[in-house]
């Protein structure tokens, strides 16, 4: 607390130019051993191995909340612009080629996904969070089941209510042949992830042509379940793009524990064959 | 037409102070020395002295040896002793509950919480505290009170100064919302009366002699040191402080309590109308007479616009209102008027320092690049502006932002959680942080009033007007001297629930207890389940500072002093 505040495009500016000089760095050693005739294999190897093993600190550093080593903040920004560079060695360590045998294809294939999934979940991380602003108060993920329960409750009371006191079947009739199944659970998450509000435009339109066949007590009750459908579509909303920003961490934490073991088998196969010409 | 609920417009006496007082009981306060000297010709119908006694006032009885008032404990009303002695000691000693300097935990012991934090909520390790062991508590027919056990060998041992029947107490502490400065114990039972504030303000407002009595012990007591430790006059010798503080006077505005008209605005016509009901300390346009210096309480900043009022800004206790405009009349030699306005949110006390006193001992003596640069004008460069003019503002909040923080009492806190709702994902990394921390137990519930991408998180804000502080009976919650921060101390904590009460935030959580086997704590006599409070500490026992904003991985959260409001800005401009 205190300190002046850097604004992100300056952080941003910063970082990658930092990134920038090593990666020009990385090119000029790789170059120079290259034309001195040693094994860049190696050398990539280990700086490939070095980041891999540096990427995975930053999920040290999350479970260690409680010691004073600097802010995840900053081990983030280290976390995002080391995987490039990371990236960067690997293509170099790889020379773009396709790998060949079992163990190579398996780490090829793990590192290109874990890095996929940090690449998407960092823009998801931006993209859906500023998205999430767009729809209202945002509820806490762990309480949006127990208010859309609240909301499935009310709008079949409601229903229920129409029948009962009017004597009229047009709601309750609509409510359990549509209503009833999408208040029951979350639904459109694919259509929320891409903006597509489709779904919500349809579902009011039919609720807006019941008021043809009912009286007045009735279409204030309408009036409410549209409500209601509303703030269940905004609730699936919020649940979809919460669910997706904690989903993709369990796809890139596999992932990166998966690729240490067959990495570290991989440098010790290598060692284990220096000496061998294919 | 619009549905509506009716209700009575809530008015000050609705919740008096005590509500059993008697007539009796009136009689004897009026009778006390302090009061049967008082004009009541001076008092209108509507605010006569009998019911300001009657709704402001109440009769506290101790036993020999109760702690009336604590060295450093936060109060809102004065004392008055009705029947026999009390004595004032100064110094600080053990048996008046004061809890000891928080100790930040070794490297080893906050790792160590990995795997010895309780696994069920709410787990303490009962056999570390020693709460009775300085503390003593007692109750009879009223309230539980610390008592020192020893009276005499407190006189013997320590300085007091003895008080008789008649002789008032408390009152600075209780007009500027300092804290008290020594500790307070009956030397023989007593019966004192307890003045609120609002009463005391009151009182004081209609008797000439009552408040020159009142300036008096506070230019004594509290004025000059308050001066001598502003930076502004820093520079200045002890005579000529005492000159200035002999020429400054103290002015109460407002009506009501910060929290009373707390988040009961909620259109922009409701929030504008608000303004009416905000005191006006100083105008726009008017000439400048006095710097102004805020004692206590918020004050809002704002300037015309159109047929409104916009927010300009906000300023709280220690800021000063006013000084570029005399920064400018002194370069110039033109008088100058105010470029903006001061209204009094809830209750403010100002400090008026004459501005000859300024322009001749701390204009002329401060070095050219230590004064202030003369305020903007409104029209060119304003600290805030309307929203829709957001894109021009280059440095300072949005106008809604800063009414939306005034109108929550947001700017109450000196180290509010922030949210940017624009980077949150939602991890709850920073829920986890903290509980990790904390006994597994998280202290924060990271929902709270939100206005765009700025949400404020339920979290303890640290608040200068710390009303938490004030009627605690131990002492448990308290300000800590070195960091301000508002701590409770568990061992002393009685479960009573005062603090989460008052807090007008929800800030403060009462908790039921267990022991580390996962067995809820009961008491000995009673079977009833032990209650502490429970609120965010800034992490003070921890390295690095609060967990919570180091553990933000998308730099969405920030605890912040809301008096910087540049930095603010600037975070929320990021």
């Amino acid at each position: 607390m205190g300190a002046s505040v850097t604004t992100f495009l300056w952080r941003r500016i910063v970082h990658s130019g930092i990134t920038a000089t090593l990666l020009v760095a990385l090119l000029v050693v790789h170059h120079l051993n290259s034309v001195s005739l040693h094994d860049t294999q190696f050398l990539t190897g280990w700086v490939l191995v070095g980041g891999i093993v540096g990427l995975a600190c930053y999920n040290l550093r999350k479970k260690v909340p409680v010691l004073p080593l600097a802010s995840a903040a900053g081990w983030l920004q280290v976390h995002i612009y080391a995987g490039w560079l990371t990236v960067a060695a690997f293509f170099l360590h790889t020379g773009l080629r396709l790998p060949r045998g079992p163990l190579e294809v398996a780490l090829w294939t793990l590192f290109v996904l874990i890095s996929l999934s940090g690449a998407v979940g960092l823009t998801l991380s931006r993209v859906l969070a500023r998205r999430l602003g767009e729809h209202g108060e945002r509820p806490i993920f762990e309480r949006i089941p127990t208010l859309r329960a609240d909301l499935a409750r009310r709008v079949e009371d409601l229903a229920l209510a129409s029948a009962r006191d009017t004597l009229s079947i047009t709601i309750a009739d609509y409510y359990r042949s549509e209503l009833h199944d999408f208040f029951r659970r979350p639904r459109h998450r694919l259509a929320h992830l891409t903006g597509f509000r489709r779904h919500l435009r349809h579902l009011l339109d039919q609720i807006d042509s019941l008021n043809r066949y009912i009286d007045d007590r009735n279409r204030d009750t309408l009036a409410q379940i549209a409500a209601c459908v509303v703030a269940k579509d905004n609730l699936d909303y919020h649940y979809a793009l919460q669910g997706t920003l904690k989903l993709w961490l369990f796809v890139h934490l596999p992932l990166a524990y998966s690729v240490l073991p067959v990495a570290a088998l991989h440098a010790v196969l290598a060692y284990a064959f220096a000496g061998i010409s294919p | 037409m619009v549905e509506v609920t009716a209700i009575s417009r809530p008015r000050r006496w609705d919740s008096p102070f005590d509500p059993a007082l008697g007539d009796d009981d009136i009689d004897r306060i009026l009778a006390a020395p302090m009061f049967n000297g008082l004009d009541q010709s001076r008092f209108p119908p509507t605010l006569s002295l009998r019911e300001i006694i009657r709704n402001d006032s109440r009769i506290d009885r101790y036993r020999r040896g109760d702690i009336i008032v604590r060295n450093g404990d936060y109060g809102n009303s004065v004392f008055v002793i009705l029947s026999g002695r009390v004595r004032v000691l100064i110094d600080e000693i053990p048996e008046i509950g004061r809890r000891p300097a928080r100790r930040r935990r070794s490297p080893w012991r906050l790792f160590s919480q990995l795997w010895t934090n309780p696994p069920l909520p709410e787990g303490r390790a009962v056999d570390a505290w020693s709460p009775s062991a300085a503390l003593h508590l007692r109750r009879e027919s009223g309230p539980v009170r610390a008592y020192l056990p020893e009276v005499e060998r407190v006189i013997a041992g320590h300085h007091t100064i003895p008080l008789a029947e008649g002789e008032l107490f408390g009152e600075i502490a209780a007009l500027s919302r300092t804290p008290r400065t020594a500790t307070v114990f009956a030397d023989s039972d007593c019966e004192l009366v307890e003045l609120r504030w609002q009463g005391l303000r009151d009182i004081r407002s209609r008797d000439d002699h009552l408040r020159a009595e009142i300036d008096r012990r506070h230019q004594d007591r509290a004025l000059r040191a308050h001066l001598a430790e502003t930076p502004l006059f820093a520079h200045l010798d002890d005579d000529t402080l005492a000159a200035i503080a002999a020429e400054t006077r103290f002015e109460s505005y407002g009506t009501t309590d910060l929290f009373s008209a707390f988040d009961r605005t909620d259109s922009q016509a409701e929030a504008g109308a608000a303004l009416a009901n905000e005191p006006l300390i100083a105008e726009e346009g008017t000439y400048l007479n006095d710097l102004i210096m805020i004692r206590a309480g918020f004050a809002r900043i704002t300037a015309r616009l159109d047929h409104g009022h916009r927010t300009v800004g906000y300023v709280r206790q220690d800021d000063l209102f006013g000084l570029g405009e005399l920064v400018e009349q002194w370069r110039s030699n033109e008088p100058a008027a105010l470029r903006c306005s001061l209204r009094a949110i809830g209750y403010v006390d100002i400090l008026r320092v004459p501005s000859p006193l300024i322009e001749r001992h701390v204009l002329a003596r401060l070095p050219a690049d230590r004064l202030p640069p003369p305020p903007p004008h409104p029209a060119s460069r304003p600290a805030s502006l309307p929203a829709w003019q957001a894109r021009d503002a280059e440095a300072g909040l949005e106008q809604s932002l800063a009414d939306f923080l005034i109108d929550h009492r947001v700017i109450n806190g000196t180290a509010t959680m922030l949210i940017n709702l624009n980077r949150c994902v939602g991890c709850d990394d920073c829920v986890r942080a903290c509980a990790a921390a904390h006994g597994n137990n998280p202290r924060f519930v990271r929902d709270g009033p939100a206005l765009g991408d700025v949400m404020v998180a339920n979290a303890c804000m640290h608040c200068i007007d710390s009303v938490c502080l004030i009627g605690c009976p131990t002492g448990a919650i308290h300000r800590d001297v070195a960091t301000g921060r508002v701590l409770i101390n568990e061992a002393t904590c009685i479960g009573c629930g005062t603090c989460a009460n008052s807090c007008p935030y929800d800030n403060i959580r009462m908790v039921e207890i267990r022991d580390r086997a996962g067995k809820f704590i009961v008491d000995r006599e009673t079977n009833a389940p032990i209650r502490k409070a429970t609120k965010c500490d800034l992490c003070s026992d921890q390295l690095g500072g609060p967990a919570c904003q180091r553990a933000c991985p998308h730099d969405a959260l920030v605890r912040i002093d809301l008096r910087e409001q540049d930095r603010l800005a600037q975070w929320v401009r990021r």
